[in-house]
């Protein structure tokens, strides 16, 4: 705890997903609609914030079309003066924590006006991560030097996996592990093998939560302590990872594929062809003409 | 047979005691505690100081209405780390953040402070009264930008510093300012009644500016009763003050006297940027902003430039203009060149003696040179020489050389035998710390006195009867 003063970054990645969220909606049974989701963030956020003065955050909403910062916001001078004159009849809250909630409520409203119509159902979770990423390499570049931002993701999920993404997921999951930044995931309703995987490659906490509507409970009780004090803490149990791979041609998770030999890309079927290297694979057409090399070219399987 | 009492108080200056938010506050009586906890901002202040550990806790059961058993909370820790447990809730109890509360089923658990939960929840939720002179204040056509405010504030800030080594003239800063200087014992008065430097002002000098001013405010916050000030009143001001936004200008309409009479203050400080005495406004500077969060154990000044540039043959360049930094520089160098714009000095084992005479310990030095380094050095590993550091520890160490202990000195005994006696009682006792058979002097400690003093007694009465 030596180091409590340095202060701590988390990027928030919140999972808005207009389907998902709609469905929610139309069963509402005990679910929280999308905004009173946002409360129980904006509330976390805020609790991050209070924990110590050096402490920073910042929120990236992953919608089906586009990811979007919600805090930071690049803010031009003019709708700086406007939020400000309307923030100033305010309520006992914190000045700093009210205007992140702010800057919160309004981008996330934006953002859905922006989008109305939805050109397919995945979530950008991977080009969100990755967004989140290139903030945090940002955010330790600017800091003084012999100074360190501890800094730790924190996917908050509610739509399904989208195995189109499985590769970019992966590329992003390594990075994060070779810059030793921790992804934390709280999922809201489906177990997803990828998140997972990234959780327990970058050494995060993974958690589905059994009640959507004590979500804030969850999130102050496991994702808001730093890494450093987890040790201390008894937290849930960790899960069995499945750590399936989704194949390239179909994105299907598979237990048992082909491999391409020269580069490692997986697939459920058979094909001559690597569909990503484009290396064409010699079958063991003629094998009673060389039979010497018949073991060497065997190895050439796909 | 006489004993004579020898008490060798350490003859050097004191380390200069810096506390914490934490520690201070536990200086106060419960009562006050209570009612500072009326105010949000002080609330947020008290949660940031506290342990990881008990932030953790208090979060946990901020959303909780009923008391927590005592039980589930230690469930929450895991065994190896019971310590840990054990020091987050006796900070808890002792800020009174929360109380023991028994459950329905007799059992004993906890309850967060009800004040505190609500002003926490407030700060952190919204609702509630608004803080107050956060109203909106008409546009200011003086308005200053955040680059002046700064200015503003380290050279008021300045000034007190000056006043303290005696550079500047003595009505520099006003009575109440130099009362208090005096009064932290950073000052005395000399022979002919005027303040001068202490031991203890050589090591505020070389504390960084963030931990400058928080001293000195709690120094003040000491006297403030005195001077009929509020306590409660004037924390929960500084606290306020230590939470608003950097270049935003807040009304002071709502304030009662005393507020505003503290407000002068931390204007002379250079806490607060206020045009005129009347004006019905204030800006909070860099100085206030981040102020509750006590001592930093930071590794850069945050209000300061650095300029220094430390070589590993010793010397030492300070690129600054200011008169105050090249005399505290001088403290514990050997200055060699001056120019406009920068200052040359030298490391020697005279100038470190001279400042560990002072009282200045090896240790604030370093952290001194540290914290000032310019940016260019930063980049380095460790940003001090090691050659260097360690040498001044070395020549702090070279007058270290004694250790005092407290004893008592048993001589003029009659016979050897009688001295033999006492010698042997007082080893077997384990008191004994020094003998000589020649002078027929001992000397125990002054625990065993009492012991060996009661033996002696009886010893003499059995040869007499």
């Amino acid at each position: 705890m030596a180091d409590e003063s340095e202060g701590s970054l988390i990027v928030v990645v919140v999972d808005v997903n207009p389907v998902w969220w709609g469905l929610q909606d139309v069963k509402n049974d005990k679910g929280l609609t999308l905004f009173e989701c946002l409360d129980h963030i904006m509330t976390f956020v805020n609790s991050h914030l209070m924990m110590n003065y050096k402490n920073r955050i910042a929120v990236i909403a992953s919608h089906t079309n586009e990811s979007r910062f919600l805090y930071p916001v690049q803010e031009s001078p003019a709708t700086a003066e406007d939020t400000e004159g309307a923030r100033h009849v305010a309520d006992g809250k914190y000045e700093h924590f009210a205007k992140v909630n702010d800057a919160m409520q309004d981008e996330l409203r934006q953002l859905l006006f922006r989008n109305p119509t939805v050109v397919h159902t995945d979530t950008l979770l991977a080009g969100s991560l990755a967004t989140g990423l290139c903030y945090i390499h940002r955010i330790q570049k600017e800091c003084a030097a012999g100074q360190q931002i501890k800094s730790r993701l924190l996917v908050i999920k509610a739509a399904d996996d989208s195995a189109s993404q499985y590769m970019n997921f992966m590329n992003v999951i390594f990075t994060a592990q070779k810059q030793s930044i921790p992804i934390d995931a709280c999922i809201l309703e489906k177990d997803s093998g990828l998140l997972q995987q990234a959780c327990d490659i970058t050494g995060g906490m993974y958690l589905k939560i059994p009640q959507i509507s004590g979500l804030l409970q969850y999130l102050l009780w496991v994702f808001l302590p730093d890494p450093s004090l987890r040790d201390t803490l008894t937290l849930p149990p960790a899960i069995h990872v499945d750590y399936r791979a989704a194949c390239f041609c179909h994105r299907t998770l598979i237990d048992i594929g082909y491999v391409c030999s020269v580069c490692l890309s997986i697939f459920c079927t058979y094909s001559p062809i690597c569909s990503t290297c484009h290396t064409a694979f010699k079958l063991k057409t003629a094998p009673v003409l060389k039979a010497k090399k018949k073991k060497k070219s065997a190895l050439q399987t796909s | 047979m006489r004993f004579s009492n020898f008490k060798m108080a350490a003859s050097m200056g004191e380390k200069l005691k810096c506390r914490d938010l934490h520690g201070y506050l536990q200086t106060l009586p419960s009562s006050v505690l209570d009612r500072l906890y009326n105010h949000p901002a002080t609330c947020l202040a008290v949660f940031r100081e506290l342990p990881t550990l008990a932030k953790h806790y208090v979060t946990r059961v901020l959303f909780v209405d009923q008391p927590v058993l005592k039980t589930s909370v230690e469930s929450w820790v895991q065994k190896s780390h019971l310590a840990n447990h054990k020091k987050a809730i006796q900070v808890l109890s002792d800020l009174r953040v929360w109380q023991d509360q028994t459950l329905p089923g007799g059992l004993p658990g906890w309850q967060l402070n009800t004040i505190f939960r609500t002003n926490l929840r407030i700060t952190l939720l919204g609702g509630g009264k608004p803080w107050s002179g956060t109203g909106k204040t008409a546009p200011d056509k003086n308005a200053k930008d955040i680059e002046s405010l700064s200015k503003y504030a380290l050279d008021r800030w300045e000034l007190v510093l000056h006043f303290l080594v005696g550079s500047k003239g003595d009505d520099s800063v006003s009575a109440d300012i130099a009362h208090v200087l005096v009064h932290s014992g950073l000052m005395k008065q000399n022979e002919q009644g005027k303040p001068v430097i202490t031991p203890s002002g050589f090591q505020f000098l070389l504390l960084d500016t963030a931990s400058q001013v928080w001293f000195f405010m709690l120094q003040y916050l000491e006297t403030a009763e005195s001077r009929g000030l509020n306590l409660v009143d004037a924390l929960s001001f500084l606290f306020r003050l230590s939470f608003s936004s950097f270049g935003k200008d807040y009304s002071c309409e709502s304030m009662n006297e005393s507020q505003l009479q503290f407000l002068q203050h931390l204007r002379e400080l250079g806490l607060v940027f206020q045009r005129k005495r009347k004006s019905m406004r204030y800006y909070p500077t860099s100085l206030a902003i981040n102020l509750a969060s006590g001592v930093t154990n930071a590794s850069t000044d945050t209000h300061r430039e650095g300029f220094l540039v430390i070589e590993t043959n010793h010397r030492v360049y300070a690129y600054t203009e200011s008169d105050l930094q090249v005399e505290i520089l001088g403290l514990f160098t050997q200055m060699l060149y001056r120019f406009p714009n920068l200052s040359v000095g030298m490391v020697t084992r005279e100038s470190i003696q001279q400042a560990v005479s002072f009282g200045i310990t090896a240790e604030q030095i370093l952290h001194y040179l540290r914290t000032n380094t310019h940016p260019e050095m930063r980049s380095k590993v460790p940003i001090i020489p090691p050659t260097i550091s360690d040498q001044i520890r070395l020549w702090e160490l070279e007058r270290d050389r004694l250790s005092f202990q407290p004893g008592v000195v048993y001589n003029q005994f009659l016979s050897s035998q009688d001295f033999e006696l006492l010698r042997d009682y007082a080893k077997d006792l384990g008191v004994l710390m020094l003998d000589n058979a020649v002078t027929r002097t001992l000397v125990v400690t002054t625990s065993g006195h009492d012991d060996v003093k009661k033996f002696w007694r009886r010893q003499k009465k059995g040869q007499q009867s």
